[in-house]
């Protein structure tokens, strides 16, 4: 299990207690989305659809990776670990 | 007595209060960047906010003060074998102990604890004809909510493209009431949907006595939306979304556009048509409205009336204005702002 950042928009800082990073404790990329899922919920339904899966505009990268390039979310993660949450849509 | 008006805009709310109805203090923006589309006051009197977002959904938030906000603990949402996603909070209405949300994708919910969590009316959420329902331009939307003050087992929805339904057994089960208006989008199985409602409101005083701003016109039902029948005369144009009553003289409110097609003010200029018999006919009133080159439309949720005596009448645009007459219409006058394009205007005399 590693102790993990999360780093949130502005926008969802207000959703939940105007905290825009904090800590969790997560053993992979999967177990810490189930963590917000369960943890978080509030934040969670603003993050994830009705499958569960990342809402289509919203990006998470680990540590500076784009979760959906990762090849599994099983992938470990490590004391210092970040998850920065943010949104995709660029431009107009 | 003072008169708050609860402004959701495309990217926040805005609240903007008077004690005459002519100088105004705004406020604002709260919830700034989330699309703000229906607030009320919730059964516990605080308020209850719906909020939308392109990128993060949409949520309920609940407040004292229109300051600090919490967001409901457990708010509307879809199973994930339903099929259906929340894109957005139409109308919240509440009803003695109980709140209800009307909702994009259409649905209806109802909380019992003063707005922090919600189920599913799934008599409706479910209904028989649910695969035939389609969208309008502005989704698809239960974006209208009625209750026979008599009768605590009836009530109303309204939904875009779909039509009225009517409940008699509390939402248990629900029934199409649609004869009469002119069928939109026929459905190959169903012939009872495929209507769309824009607006809809009741005589406070005769719940069987409905008004309806349809896509297809002006209607109204004398028997609980059994039968609708035209009432258009008068008006510049039968295309609208919003429709307000004044509790007090039955005064009907409406903001004709040019047709489905165009949905501008018709000619560039801002009118708001009332009617003082029962939708019989309808005269323009402009006093103080722009009458040239305005084309900023108001949209299903963006009128309102404060009951007051004599009734305060309020608007927004697609162009950011708010437009306020202390006197049934007769006179306007803008109030000093422009703000995002308007969704919502709640009116609330203190």
């Amino acid at each position: 299990m590693a102790r993990v950042a999360i780093q949130l928009p502005q926008l969802l800082g207000a959703m939940c207690g105007d905290r825009l990073r904090f800590d969790i404790d997560a053993a992979t990329v999967a177990d810490a989305f189930d963590r917000l899922r369960r943890e978080h919920p509030q934040l969670a339904l603003h993050l994830f659809d009705e499958s569960g899966a990342l809402r289509r505009h919203v990006l998470c990268f680990v540590n500076e990776v784009n979760s959906r390039w990762l090849d599994a979310l099983d992938e470990p993660l490590v004391d210092g670990a970040e998850l920065m949450f943010m949104q995709a849509v660029t431009g107009g | 007595m003072p008169v708050v008006l609860v402004v959701g805009t495309a990217k926040g709310g805005f609240v903007c209060r008077s004690d005459d109805r002519l100088n105004w203090d705004i406020e604002g923006p709260f919830l700034k960047g989330w699309g703000v589309t229906a607030a009320a006051r919730g059964p516990a009197g605080d308020w209850l906010v719906g909020t939308t977002s392109f990128v993060y959904g949409a949520a309920i938030h609940r407040s004292d003060d229109l300051r600090e906000f919490a967001q409901a603990k457990q708010g509307p949402a879809y199973s994930e074998d339903s099929g259906v996603k929340l894109e957005q909070i139409w109308k919240i209405v509440t009803h003695g102990k109980r709140a209800y949300a009307g909702v994009a994708q259409a649905g209806l919910f109802v909380s019992d604890d003063n707005g922090d969590t919600w189920q599913p009316v799934n008599g409706l959420n479910q209904h028989p004809t649910r695969a035939g329902w389609m969208p309008g331009a502005g989704g698809l939307c239960c974006h209208a909510i009625l209750f026979d003050p008599k009768n605590p087992l009836r009530m109303w929805v309204g939904i875009s493209a779909v039509g009225v339904f009517r409940s008699d057994d509390g939402g248990k089960t629900w029934q199409p009431k649609n004869a009469g208006v002119k069928c939109i989008l026929e459905d190959k199985d169903h012939k009872d949907i495929g209507f769309c409602v824009h607006g809809l409101v009741a005589d406070p005083a005769d719940a069987n006595r409905i008004y309806r701003q349809d896509h297809s016109g002006m209607y109204r039902s004398s028997d609980g939306g059994d039968t609708w029948t035209r009432n258009e005369t008068g008006l510049s144009s039968r295309f609208g979304f919003p429709i307000a009553i004044d509790p007090h003289t039955k005064a009907l409110f409406v903001a004709p556009l040019e047709s489905d097609e165009f949905r501008l003010p018709v000619n560039g200029q801002l009118q708001i048509f009332r009617s003082t018999d029962n939708g019989d006919s309808w005269h323009a009133l402009f006093d103080g409205l722009p009458q040239k080159h305005a084309y900023g439309a108001v949209m299903r949720g963006a009128l309102g009336v404060d009951g007051m005596d004599p009734c305060g009448v309020y608007f927004g645009t697609t162009a950011g204005e708010i437009f306020a007459s202390h006197d049934r219409g007769e006179s306007w006058h803008a109030l000093p702002c422009r703000l995002p394009r308007v969704h919502s205007v709640t009116v609330l005399a203190e």
